[in-house]
Parts: structure tokens; C-alpha cells; sequence
């Protein structure tokens, strides 16, 4: 016991090393191994070819077509010989997937959302490759990666299968309100913190602008988001996931149970205020009939939010800011602490959530000839070299060697611009993204930075975002029952009545009215067995928290 | 004379005759060769891309598994649960009054406008000005739904939309009307948005029977002293009423098909459901984005019969007009 220890730290130790030091594969390998002990067979990224098919199981996102697409793809190329080809759903993700799966046609590896049904299939057709020996064996995900956290990734054979992307152990995210910098001086700074101070804000807007400018801008209000952020604003403690399909349950603190969300006061309390907006024109007329973004966007660009409310404002309002900011400085657009209902405490308001699991995740097929080396591909891009290399491009440029932070030494010839425009190229397709490291060692180039020079998130994750943040972990993880299974019917049929209530309700054309939506729908709800529902998912919850130590 | 011995000479040959008609069929199929070739492509294309696929109706019987497909060894029967679970969903009932009643809507309204559209057209003298006239009107047919749906968003949007603006303006309401959220308006919008895309299309071929109408009669009914509109009723009509009636017993056969794509992109407002779910989005939901396929195929298979059963029944009714498809 104590031996096969030390065998996995020299290990570990020696995969740190080489990966910090010295890109090189040559490097000699485990050379202080104990004599009775096999030499460890552990494959080195780089050392031979790699070539593997990969797919990213998303409507909206697919892996680059070449490699040379992407910088951090680019390098992987040229520097270690991986050549990954990748199949493109182009927009028609769930068809490709059924029909992959029908024809046993699999990629060897899948990069997905962690609560899609399909990952489930695949479990439980067996056409997954656990991924717990592996985890053993190569250093940074094991470093990384919280064991709690893997406990919770694990299918109930108690194996784990998925890679993680973007896991955490702090808070992230960046749901929030941002406000019209422009508009908001022009009406006199007010203090705005409260939800009437709000309301008195978006009336004040509106007398002054009239039709030009939407006080309120909700985004993507169907799928609850800029609706759902005043949901959580009404109550202390509440949770921005207690409105997602796979969770649609609020925490009753009381019975530590989940409870139904139709009968929360809170969300009866929330919805009546965003009726009020809606009928005194406060607020978005379309945002239920327009679920394009490019509207909004529009919007946002021209200076026609007053204030904007979303799940993620970075892209859009950050892109706006840049844009509105150039022409005049005085413009653009700034964060501000989420709104309360007057009387509860500011800082027990979270209108985002983070999930130490991340969000995708990646698994290993049957179909792959050498899942060994996937992973091996994974655990590199997941440790410090490969995330580095993705956020401030090769070594020798921007950043030449680790401190004992394992953090990335910045360069004389450091590039803010280059490495922007790095950062930019390789957003949309970081695999394994390991937010634990990145966030820090991120925070500290942009802390270096004067402020004008700052990334416009930046600014508030540091100041906001990171500190209104709750973690979600126990809400989100195993509370969608299996495809094919009565409660699985039972969570479709009620999230289609929540996304009904929550529309009729949000234009509902009085105060009464919204109690009567609510009400019927919690009656509806219940004939449907929403209660059967909720008992399920209260056990879940109740395991996972158990097994988070919450 | 010669006629007995005709009659005598064929009733002796009868087992010849058989053996010689026998060997005219292959003859004549030899002969045809030339349509022959035209048909039996046809023929094959349905013949497998709807005759061998029909086995995948058994999915609907069995719990189906995407890794093994509609294995009919593997996969449990589990007889008629989805076509049960279909029809105690609570959904179902307002999922079929949708469906009738946006059909019989699109039917009302959809089904004679095109008809008129060509009678009218008929009456223009000038040519050019009929031909910029139907380019005009079939031009929306080939545009995609989505690209339709996105021009109907904007006309109808709160924000700068053309119509709350002219409403506006004229001085009819004070305040926008926000079309695309009311249940009230949804299935005018849907159904006159149908008619404006397809009346154009829809109208060539009552064109073309219209052009077919023998110029004698109405010169007849001219010097009769028969008006315009007198001509129109009773020539025009009646001499395109077979045409009209195929085409009726064909839209009655798909009176469960209201729309899919429309109502989709339309009815992005999830409280419109209680007037735009029907059968199709539903299955598309269900179905589809849920992969239940066995569930869908149930629910396809149950659209399929009852649509069957209308079609004989409009065409036994139109039977007696004498005017029937079979």
C-alpha cells in the first residue's frame, strides 16, 4: 500500500515537473521508481501520434473543422502531434447523435453538456470507457479535480466516465444586471438597489425617453433568465436553478426537502412585479414572442437599454461597452450589485449560481482504439502547461516558466493585445478547461493592468459576480430521472407547464391574475405527479449533499 | 352472313384466343416500353421509400432502443401503452382540438382563396399586368418559414413593428398590441400568414383548368346575354368542379396535419400552447426532441389511420358527384 503510494506521487511528481519545465517528451521517465515496481507505462502526450475523432454534441458550437483554426489546436498539431478529426453537427446535434448511436457509429470522444440525456444512453448502452485507472495514473485531473467533486461525476456503477471542463472549487459566473452608464447619469445617479429603487429607475427612463429606450431588458426571458434574476432577488438564499427544467423545485429550508416552485410566495411576489413592469411598458413587450438574440444585441449596441438583466451578460453588454465606449467615454455600460426586495439582506442575494462540476464534459467511447491516450490528451490540456498555453499562446512568448504557484512567470515581451486576441481565438472550444487554475492566474494579469486597459468583466467578477454567486452543485447534479422512466414524462409535462406559467404570468394583466396562474398551475402540475417528482429529486438532493459534506 | 361466321369463328377458338392475349400482354408491355420506363422508377422510389420503412410502424408497439433499433427480437412488445399513453395525456384533448380546429381554419379560408385568386385573375385582360400580378403572389411560396416567420415577427413586433406603427398612426390604438402573445389573434395570424404565402402557388393549377374551359361557351353566354359574374358562376365553376372536388378529398385527407413548421416558428411564446400545440409540435416535442420515438411513432401511426379513414369517407361522399379520386 504504501509503496503503490509512493509510486503515484513520484508519479504525479514527475508529470508536474515535466509539464511545468520542460515541454519536451524526452524528459527520462520515472527514473526514481522503486526496482519492484513495473515501470509505469504512462503514455506521454507528444511522444507518438495521436489521432482520434471528436464531437461536440451542441446545437450551437462545433469543434474546429482544422486544427489550424485554432491556436491552442495548432500547437497541439505541430508540437504534439495530435491530430484530432472532428465531426460537425451543424446545428442538427440531436439527429447526428441518434443516429450515430443507431448505427454504432460512435466518436471516440464526445464533448457534451453533463445533463444531456445522451451521455445517459451511452452509460447505460455501455459504450463508455470509465475512466477511473486512468485518473490514477496521470497527474493533473487527479490534482485537480476535487474528490468530492468525482464522486459526484460517477454513473451508479460508481465509475467515472466523464472528463470534466471548467470545474471548479469557487464561485464563477457572471449572471447580473448591467446598466446604461449614458442614461444613468443623465437621471441623476440614483442609489439603485432595491427593487422599488429599480422600479422608480425604469419609470423615470421611461417618462424621459419614452419608446426610444427599453428600460428593462430581459434576456432570453423563455428560458426564464432575465425574468428569473428578480425571481432571486425576492428572497434570501434563493437559487437561479430552482427555475431550470432539470431542477424546478425550490429548498425548503424548514423540512429540508424540495418543494414546489408554483407555491413559493417568493416567485407569487416576483412575478407580480415583473407583470407590473410588463403592463406599465417597464420592460421588454417581446421578450416572450422575439427569442433571437440578435434583437437584443441590437438593442444594446445602439444605447437603447436603460438596464439589462441576463444569466450572462459578458458577450453582449461587453461587446456594447467596447463599442459605445469608443465613440464616447462617458458612455457604456456597468455592473451593478444584483437587486433586493428593501428589507432582506443584500448579501444573501444570488442571482447566478456555480456548479463544481462545470458545465460540459467529455467522454471516452468504446469506439476509440486507444482511450488511454485521450485521456492522456485531456489531463494535459487540463494542467497548468495546457491551460497556459491556451490562455498566453507557447512557452517563451508572453510567459516563460511556472512560480511556485505553479502560476505562469510573466515575460518583458508580454503582449496584453496578443494575448486578448489569443484568448479570443481559443474561447469557444476549450475542452477541458480547468477554472480552479485559470481564474486566479487570470485575475492576476488583469489586476496588473491599468484599469482602462481591463477586461470589462474582469473588473466586476473580482468586485460582483464572483461574490453573488452560490454554488448549485447539490440542485443540478443527478436530478433528471432516466429517459423512458413515468418521472421523466412527469418532468417534461411540468417543465412545459412552467414555461407556460412563466410567460402568462409575467404579462399577466393584474396582481390576482398572477396568483390565479400560479394557482392553476400548481394544481395542474400535481395532477401530473409533480409531487411524486419532487419526493425523487428531495432523495437526490439529499445524496448529493451528503456526498458534498454540505 | 359474314357476321355469323364471325361470331362462329371466335366462339371456336376460345382457349387460343386466351394463350394469344397472353403473350399481347408482354407485347404490349413491350410496346409501352417507352412509358414503362417512366413509371417503374416511380413505382421503386415508393416502393422503398414508403412501402420497406412501413416496418418501423412496429416501433410504436415496443419499447424501442436506439442501440438496437426496431430489433423485433430484442426489443419488448409492449402492445398499445404509447397509443394509451397518447390519449390519456393531458395534453390530448387541446392537442386535437388544435389540430381540427387550425385545420379546418386553413381549409375554410386557405381552400377557396386560390380559387379565387384565379377567377379573378381570369378576368384581367392586361396581360402584363396579371403576369406581374401572379409573380407577385407565388413568390412567398418559396421562401422558408423561417424567413416568413421573421418578416411576420417584425410587421406584428411592439417595438418598431410596421403594423402597432400604422395602427398607431391612424390613430386605431393607443398603446402597441402585442400580436404574437395573445391567444386571441394567434390563429388569424397563423392562418392568413398560410394563405399569403401559398395562395400564389395554390393558384396555378385552378389556372390552368381555368384556361382549359372551351372559349365557345362563354361566347355563347355572351350573346345569351349572361354578365360577368353570371359567367363566372355557371361556367367557370361548374366546369372546374372536378378539379376543385380531387383537391378537396386530398385537404380533407390531411385534416390532421395542421401546419408544423408555422405554428413552430410562430408560437415562440410558450403561452401560446393552449391555442398552437398541435399533433405535429407535439410529437416533435415528445417525439423527437425527447426521443421517445416509439411514443412518436404511436402517435404518427394513430394521425396516419384516422387520416385514411377521412380520405375514403370524402371520397365516398364525392363518389356520388361522380367526381371521386378512385
Amino acid at each position: 500500500m504504501v509503496v503503490t503510494t509512493a509510486f503515484l506521487l513520484t508519479t504525479v511528481f514527475a508529470g508536474c515537473s515535466k509539464s511545468t519545465n520542460d515541454p519536451k517528451p524526452s524528459t527520462p521517465k520515472n527514473s526514481n521508481v522503486s526496482t519492484d515496481e513495473k515501470p509505469a507505462d504512462v503514455w506521454q502526450l507528444g511522444s507518438s501520434d495521436l489521432e482520434f475523432s471528436a464531437y461536440a454534441h451542441y446545437g450551437w458550437l462545433d469543434l474546429p473543422a482544422k486544427m489550424e483554426d485554432v491556436p491552442f489546436w495548432k500547437y497541439l498539431k505541430e508540437n504534439k502531434k495530435v491530430n484530432i478529426k472532428t465531426i460537425a453537427a451543424q446545428g442538427n446535434h440531436s439527429q447526428l447523435m441518434t443516429t450515430m448511436m443507431a448505427d454504432d457509429d460512435l466518436p471516440d470522444m464526445i464533448f457534451g453538456n453533463r445533463y444531456d440525456p445522451d451521455i445517459m444512453r451511452l452509460y447505460e448502452a455501455g459504450k463508455l470507457v470509465a475512466l477511473d485507472d486512468y485518473m490514477e495514473k496521470y497527474p493533473n485531473l487527479k490534482k485537480w479535480l476535487d474528490t468530492k467533486s468525482a464522486d459526484m461525476l460517477r454513473f451508479p456503477d460508481g465509475k467515472l466516465y466523464q472528463f470534466p471542463n471548467w470545474y471548479t472549487s469557487r464561485p464563477n459566473g457572471s449572471a447580473g444586471y448591467v446598466v446604461n452608464k449614458k442614461i444613468y447619469k443623465e437621471l441623476g445617479s440614483p442609489t439603485l438597489e432595491t427593487m422599488d429603487q429599480l422600479y422608480d429607475y425604469l419609470v423615470k427612463v421611461k417618462e424621459k425617453y419614452g419608446e426610444e429606450v427599453i428600460p428593462y431588458e430581459a434576456d432570453r426571458a423563455v428560458d426564464g433568465q432575465g425574468v428569473g434574476l428578480i425571481y432571486t432577488g425576492f428572497k434570501e438564499n434563493a437559487y437561479y436553478r430552482s427555475l431550470n427544467g432539470n431542477t424546478l423545485a425550490v429548498v425548503d429550508e424548514a423540512n429540508n426537502k424540495l418543494a414546489s416552485l408554483f407555491t413559493d410566495p417568493a416567485f407569487h411576489e416576483s412575478q407580480k412585479f415583473v407583470s407590473k413592469l410588463y403592463r406599465e411598458k417597464l420592460i421588454s413587450q417581446d421578450m416572450f414572442t422575439i427569442t433571437d438574440r440578435g434583437p437584443v444585441q441590437e438593442k444594446l449596441m445602439s444605447g437603447r437599454v436603460a438596464v439589462f438583466g441576463s444569466s450572462d451578460p459578458m458577450p453582449y453588454a461587453s461587446a456594447a461597452h467596447l463599442a459605445l465606449s469608443k465613440e464616447d467615454p462617458e458612455a457604456g455600460y456597468f455592473m451593478i450589485w444584483p437587486f433586493h426586495k428593501a428589507g432582506l439582506d443584500k448579501n444573501k442575494i444570488y442571482p447566478g449560481g456555480y456548479d463544481l462540476l462545470g458545465w460540459n464534459v467529455n467522454v471516452i467511447t468504446t469506439a476509440a482504439k486507444d482511450p488511454e491516450k485521450i485521456f492522456a490528451f485531456l489531463d494535459y490540456i487540463t494542467g497548468p502547461e495546457g491551460m497556459v498555453i491556451q490562455y498566453y499562446g507557447p512557452e517563451g512568448g508572453n510567459w516563460n516558466g511556472l512560480d511556485e504557484n505553479e502560476q505562469p512567470i510573466l515575460t518583458d515581451q508580454y503582449n496584453a493585445k496578443e494575448v486578448s486576441e489569443i484568448q479570443a481565438a481559443n474561447n469557444p472550444v476549450m475542452i477541458a478547461g480547468n477554472t480552479a487554475y485559470i481564474d486566479p492566474a487570470k485575475m492576476k494579469f488583469e489586476l496588473a493592468k491599468p484599469v482602462e486597459e481591463r477586461n470589462w468583466l474582469a473588473r466586476y467578477q473580482e468586485s460582483v459576480t464572483w461574490k453573488t454567486h452560490i454554488d448549485q452543485t447539490a440542485l443540478a447534479t443527478h436530478l433528471t430521472p432516466d429517459p423512458g422512466t413515468e418521472l421523466a414524462d412527469t418532468s417534461v409535462n411540468v417543465l412545459d407547464i412552467f414555461l407556460q406559467t412563466l410567460s402568462a404570468s409575467s404579462t399577466a394583466k393584474s396582481d390576482e391574475e398572477v396568483d390565479k396562474i400560479l394557482d392553476q398551475a400548481e394544481k395542474d402540475a400535481q395532477a401530473l405527479g409533480y409531487n411524486e417528482l419532487l419526493e425523487w429529486r428531495t432523495e437526490r438532493w439529499l445524496e448529493n449533499k451528503k456526498m458534498l459534506g454540505q | 352472313m359474314s357476321q355469323v361466321t364471325a361470331k362462329e369463328h371466335y366462339s371456336s377458338i376460345p382457349p387460343k384466343r386466351r394463350s394469344v392475349n397472353e403473350k399481347s400482354f408482354f407485347q404490349r408491355l413491350w410496346k409501352q416500353m417507352d412509358i414503362q420506363l417512366m413509371v417503374w422508377p416511380g413505382v421503386l422510389l415508393i416502393f422503398i421509400f414508403a412501402y420497406i420503412p412501413m416496418y418501423g410502424v412496429l416501433t410504436g408497439f415496443m419499447d424501442y432502443n436506439i442501440f438496437t433499433g426496431a430489433n423485433i427480437f430484442e426489443n419488448p412488445w409492449v402492445g398499445f401503452k404509447h397509443f394509451e399513453d397518447f390519449f390519456n395525456a393531458p395534453q390530448f384533448w387541446t392537442i386535437m382540438r388544435n389540430t381540427i380546429v387550425i385545420s379546418l381554419l386553413k381549409l375554410l379560408v386557405g381552400f377557396p382563396a386560390p380559387i379565387l385568386l384565379a377567377m379573378m385573375l381570369n378576368e384581367v385582360r392586361h396581360r402584363n399586368f396579371k403576369r406581374v400580378i401572379q409573380s407577385i403572389t407565388y413568390l412567398p411560396y418559396f421562401m422558408s418559414w423561417v424567413i416568413v416567420g421573421s418578416i411576420v415577427m417584425s410587421l406584428l413586433s411592439t417595438e418598431n413593428g410596421s403594423v402597432n406603427m400604422l395602427l398607431k398612426g391612424i390613430g386605431a390604438i393607443d398603446e402597441s398590441i402585442n400580436f404574437l402573445s395573445m391567444k386571441d389573434y394567434f390563429w388569424a395570424i397563423l392562418v392568413s400568414t398560410n394563405v399569403w404565402k401559398d395562395i400564389g402557388f395554390n393558384s396555378i393549377i385552378f389556372m390552368a383548368a381555368i384556361a382549359g374551359v372551351n372559349p365557345s361557351l362563354y361566347e355563347a353566354a355572351e350573346i345569351d346575354g349572361a354578365s360577368r359574374f353570371k359567367q363566372m358562376y355557371l361556367i367557370t365553376i361548374p366546369t372546374i368542379m372536378p378539379i376543385i372536388i380531387i383537391f378537396m378529398i386530398l385537404a380533407m385527407g390531411s385534416l390532421l396535419s395542421a401546419g408544423f413548421e408555422d405554428i413552430l416558428i410562430l408560437a415562440q411564446n410558450p403561452s401560446l400552447r393552449p391555442v398552437s400545440d398541435v399533433i405535429d409540435t407535439y410529437v416533435y416535442r415528445v417525439g423527437l426532441q425527447n426521443q421517445r420515438y416509439d411514443f412518436g411513432v404511436a402517435v404518427g401511426l394513430f394521425r396516419a389511420v384516422v387520416s385514411v379513414m377521412l380520405l375514403t369517407i370524402a371520397n365516398y361522399l364525392a363518389r356520388r358527384t361522380g367526381n371521386s379520386l378512385w
